[in-house]
């Protein structure tokens, strides 16, 4: 692998799929749904060789990609790179860990797509264009870059949402789309900003700029601490509404709901996510200071987002709307890591933005199966599914557990190393964050107790158990999840260096 | 041998993941699959404990978790204790594994049954070779998973579930005092190696302070397992699973694991003498408590319930107490005679199909390999001389009054005394008297089941001997590397504990085996005291008034502030922008008037702006 287009191809590569499909005819349903599953497998491959790769020892820098691309102003003192904008992608073991989860989640996604009901062409053409997105976030190598690939996720899941939805689709699709609307407009100020006052965007050259004085000298325009302040507060609030932290929730718990599960699957899985991603590359990357500075309360807003969560999902009627607050729950989980500032913590952040990939993943796809044959994820009309539907049941119950941080899931290790994180620096807060762990259980096992045990509730619906094609998704999750439960080194080491780095940026 | 300990759990493992896979196929052979593995594990832990017992401790680790330069392992230790309680917990998990398959015969989930059997197995196994707190940890939950999935066997009986779920949240509760104890350890020792914490709470490395504090929250999660007080109340609702559960699971090992988690940490106990203290009265205490519930409950599998509470408080007063052998040795013994009198309440039920004791009676004769059985545990725990629970319990009690716990040894006595009564209360109602069930044929069950429970009263009474102060301390010499101090204590305390229990069995005998004492003797006298105890002091009730509906109520109310103040904002923002949005569509009148006012006052507003801020933003 020393082509250094490799990047370039493996975000791109849903292209191909999007292209081919533009040839089928839209009412060959088997035709559409079968290609559209290829097509995402391409970016599954290339990725895990790239992570097979790396995990052998292969650097990472070898793979960016420079050219360029933009140059605003020309004006002749200043030198030639200054406020020019490349086309520069670039992983580290960080990155690479998070596109192989979407490109995994989008390929389960892909097969869990076959519940859907009506206009398959223009899903999947939307789906392939959302992954080329998501897949584009977490290798831009500059933040202008990183903010178009973000708006290209944002606009086919627009659509997504609003068109093969639920019941209240459109109103979901809006709320979603004004929620990150702003968030992007904010994000966008930040960036701008940063780019006016430095002449660059690009990763690396900013966290010179911004952190070594004598670059510092060269700045186009000082940065004063203050402004820096509030620069951090608003990537702060606009990471925070993708994440989302409360009271920026809402907009998610609508997507949660309407859209289709598969859907769902990427946006718990994936978007989500990309606040935390964009939390810890530019947060911490960037404003390491800022980020110390507000670090206790970024832990307290963990903690609020992890009570409050539970307790709503707590007396929740719609599963999906447990599994929202769960999300909203398990994001807190997220910020109490990296409030913890150190290394268990941050590594703690990353592992729940993984595991939670996984796990919600896991989740939805389950109750994409459950509403295909119940029509209702209502918990009180369900009830004693395990007589009637044993696999989706057991597996069920094993997504409860995995959720709750049952040891030998993946829940376990990134709540477990997120709070080791906490305890270090603040003990007393993070005391009170693990009346979560007891939450969690409460209101997961309410959940999925009280739709798979007790009597049956439905002698009228022919139900039948999961089929084999479903099964192979659900399978492949469950072991991912045991597999990172039982052994987490495989997920710890190919995070290492880049945890270090940030450690460093931290100042130890 | 020792180097292949770890292969001791993977044989129920390995019959859980089979049984899940093809169990289906199998129908009831699987059965086969579990004993086989089940006595795989057994004889491999016979020939570790062969080989501990001329060795010394073995241990090997790997990594399984870097955080930074911080290297976490997963591995296994063969220590004395850890030896002996592969040998305990794989023997009487292969005894309920055959005795299953006489008490499950014709049930639909057969096979399922057996693989959580082996899931449970291989946990509790796991647990026991842990060399540190993360792994115990870890299988600690994995054991509450196992108890989770077989209280909620039958699931769809709307008691199980709640049973099942209020099982795991109780554990739970206790569980994040466990997490946040064994955190606080790791930061302060640097590992979670049950060494290197041991050698830092010698060595003053670790404040007295953080000693108390994490031993007690680790306690916590010990109270909750072993359904100490005010952790227990999962424990009776716990025998809603199959009886070979509550005689594996909530008898004789999983919940002796919060015994054995106390006892693990020793070292860290003894260098608190607050935290041996709390040990000492919170098992007392529930030690009383417990027995007091027993006397007036009817469900046969209840009274045998309270009894493991009340048990495992003495194994708690003994640790409290600083006697590591006491609490071992009860550990074992309670293990062998409660699993017998769980699986002979499970051979009765199987008879007579109800677990009402007010149902039952006359069964002595109907049933005669079980009753006799059923005598010799009861026996036993009622601590009758020669029988292991006298040597376990007079252990305990000297335990106790050389250490100066004049209050808790009283209470010990008490509770034995209840004990003795209370057994036997039981053993009158369903064995003696006449017939009160309306089932025709009762038979004796069948050798499968029977075979189980002769082998477990063989050690009922043989467990015994392993440690007496008669025929030598074999048990503690070896479990304390010959440290054991021999403590003299006075015979008066044997003396006492015998004419105790005799005292109860004669006592019971009068009110249900004679009838020379009215039943409701004590009811009729004092009613409330009975309807107390019947109501096992309120203490659900208390938890649901006050943790359920608080949880309700917080849910609730953040459920309204969600719904209306947080999407209230959101909604006045919307609205503000619609208002501003027609607002500027107002001034759009096609007026040239109008325009050039608002440039104007925009222009204006700029200059304002700059000129505050100085050109610089």
């Amino acid at each position: 692998m020393n082509g250094t287009y490799f990047l370039s191809l493996l975000i791109f590569s849903p292209l191909l799929g999007m292209i081919l499909l533009a040839f089928v005819p839209k009412t060959q349903e088997r035709t559409v749904k079968l290609l559209g599953f290829l097509s995402t497998l391409p970016p599954l491959l290339l990725s895990l060789f790239a992570f097979w790769q790396y995990l052998r020892g292969y650097r990472l820098e070898h793979l960016a990609e420079k050219h360029d691309w933009v140059r605003f102003t020309d004006f002749p003192f200043l030198t030639e790179s200054t406020y020019l904008v490349r086309y520069e992608l670039n992983i580290d073991g960080f990155s690479l860990v998070m596109i192989v989860l979407t490109s995994l989640l989008t390929t389960l996604a892909a097969a869990a797509s076959i519940h859907i009901k009506k206009e398959w062409k223009g899903y999947f053409q939307l789906f392939l264009l959302l992954e080329i997105g998501m897949l584009g976030v977490f290798a831009a190598g500059n933040m202008i870059l990183f903010f178009i690939f973000l708006e290209m996720t944002l606009v086919p899941m627009f659509f997504l949402v609003g068109k093969w939805g639920g019941f209240d689709r459109e109103r979901a699709a809006y709320s979603y789309l004004l929620y990150n609307g702003l968030g992007s407009a904010i994000l966008l100020i930040v960036i701008l900003v940063l780019f006016a006052r430095t002449g660059t965007s690009n990763l690396e050259l900013l966290n010179e700029m911004l952190h070594n004085p004598v670059a510092q000298a060269q700045l186009i325009a000082p940065l004063s601490e203050e402004l820096r302040l509030w620069l951090f507060v608003a990537l702060f609030i606009a990471f925070g509404i993708k994440l989302p932290i409360v009271p920026f929730h809402r907009w998610m718990l609508r997507v949660h709901v309407e859209a289709p599960p598969s859907i769902v699957m990427l946006h718990a899985g994936v978007l989500l996510k990309i606040g935390a991603y964009g939390l810890i590359r530019f947060g911490i990357g960037l404003f390491p200071d800022q980020f110390r500075h507000f670090a206790f309360w970024i832990a307290v807003l963990g903690v609020i987002n992890l009570l409050y969560g539970a307790f709503l999902a707590f007396v929740q009627e719609e599963f999906k709307m447990v599994l929202a607050y769960s999300s909203v729950s398990h994001m807190g989980i997220i910020l109490i890591g990296l409030g913890a500032l150190n290394e268990a913590g941050i590594q703690g952040a990353i592992f729940q933005a993984v595991s939670h990939g996984l796990i919600a993943a896991f989740l939805f796809l389950l109750v994409s199966i459950l509403y295909e044959r119940t029509s209702t994820t209502t918990i009180d009309r369900l009830g004693g599914l395990a007589k009637v539907m044993p696999l989706t049941a057991g597996c069920l119950l094993a997504g409860a557990m995995a959720s709750l941080g049952l040891p030998g899931m993946s829940g376990f290790i990134s709540e477990f190393t997120a709070f080791l994180g906490l305890f270090q620096t603040k003990p007393v807060v993070a005391a009170i964050g693990t009346l979560g762990i007891i939450m969690t259980a409460v209101y997961m096992l309410r959940a999925v107790l009280n739709m798979t045990f007790g009597p049956s509730m439905r002698n009228d619906v022919q139900a039948l158990d999961m089929s084999t094609i479903e099964a192979i998704p659900v399978f492949i999750l469950l072991v991912l999840i045991v597999s990172v439960g039982v052994y987490p080194y495989m997920l710890a080491k190919p995070l290492q260096a880049a945890i270090e780095m940030m450690m460093n940026g931290l100042g130890g | 041998m020792m180097e292949i300990a770890w292969i001791v759990p993977l044989f129920p493992l390995f019959s859980f993941f089979f049984l899940l896979a093809v169990g289906k196929k199998m129908k009831e052979t699987s059965a086969y699959v579990g004993i086989l593995m089940t006595l795989l594990s057994f004889l491999l832990s016979l020939a570790v404990l062969f080989d501990r017992l001329g060795g010394s401790t073995y241990k090997a680790e790997h990594v399984w978790l870097t955080i930074g330069s911080v290297k976490l392992t997963a591995g296994f230790a063969v220590t004395a204790l850890n030896a002996w309680m592969l040998v305990v917990v794989s023997l009487v998990s292969f005894l309920v594994h055959i005795y299953s398959k006489g008490y499950m015969h014709g049930d639909e989930r057969f096979s399922v049954f057996y693989a959580y059997l082996g899931l449970f197995t291989f946990a509790m196994l796991g647990l026991v070779l842990s060399p540190n707190l993360l792994q115990t940890y870890v299988f600690w939950e994995l054991v509450g998973l196992g108890s989770f999935l077989l209280i909620g066997f039958y699931f769809y009986k709307e008691e199980a579930k709640a049973a099942a779920k209020k099982a795991f949240i109780m554990t739970r509760i206790g569980d994040v005092g466990f997490f946040i104890g064994m955190i606080l350890l790791f930061w302060q020792v640097g590992s979670f190696a049950y060494d290197d914490i041991f050698r830092a709470a010698e060595d003053g490395t670790l404040s007295q302070t953080m000693v108390t504090l994490t031993a007690i929250l680790i306690f916590i999660g010990a109270v909750g397992k072993s359904g100490q007080f005010p952790l227990h109340t999962w424990l009776p609702d716990a025998m809603e699973g199959p009886t070979p559960v509550s005689a594996l699971i909530h008898a004789a090992t999983m919940v002796a694991a919060g015994v054995y988690l106390v006892a693990a940490l020793f070292p860290l106990y003894e260098a608190s003498e607050t935290a041996m203290l709390t040990v000492a009265v919170v098992g007392g205490f529930t030690a009383l408590f417990a027995a007091t519930i027993g006397l007036v409950q009817t469900d046969i599998k209840r009274v045998l319930a309270y009894s493991t509470v009340s048990q495992l408080g003495y194994m708690m007063l003994a640790l409290g107490s600083g006697s590591y052998v006491a609490g071992i040795f009860h550990l074992t013994t309670h293990a062998f005679f409660k699993a017998l009198l769980f699986l002979a309440a499970g051979s009765v039920i199987h008879a007579v199909h109800t677990q009402d004791i007010e149902k039952m009676g006359g069964l002595w004769r109907k049933m005669p390999l079980t009753g006799p059985l059923f005598l010799i545990g009861t026996l036993a725990i009622s601590g009758v001389p020669l029988f292991s629970g006298f040597f376990s319990k007079d252990e305990i009690l000297v335990a106790a009054w050389t250490h100066g716990h004049v209050a808790l040894f009283w209470i010990a006595v008490v509770t034995a005394f209840f004990t003795a009564f209370y057994m036997f209360r039981l053993f009158f109602l369903v064995f003696g008297g006449e017939k009160r069930h309306d089932e025709k044929d009762v038979h004796e069950a069948p050798a499968v089941m029977t075979l189980p429970m002769i082998v477990l009263a063989v050690l009922a009474v043989a467990a015994g001997y392993v440690h007496t102060p008669w025929f030598g301390t074999f048990l503690g010499d070896w479990l304390t590397d010959g440290a054991y101090a021999h403590e003299t204590a006075p015979g008066w305390i044997m003396a006492v504990a015998t004419a105790v229990s005799l005292l109860g069995i004669f006592l019971a005998w009068l009110m249900y085996g004679k009838r020379s004492l009215a039943r409701d003797w004590l009811s009729s006298r004092v009613p409330y005291t009975y309807s107390l105890l019947w109501n096992k002091y309120y203490i659900d009730e208390l938890y649901m008034r006050t943790v359920g509906y608080a949880a309700t109520a917080i849910s609730l109310l953040l459920s309204y502030i969600d719904r209306f103040v947080v999407e209230g904002i959101a909604r006045l923002i919307a609205a503000t922008v619609h208002t501003s949005a027609s607002l500027g569509s107002r001034m759009q009148n096609g007026q040239v008037q109008m325009y050039g006012a608002v440039t104007f006052v925009g222009l204006a507003l700029l200059v304002v702006i700059l000129a505050f801020t100085g050109g610089y933003l």
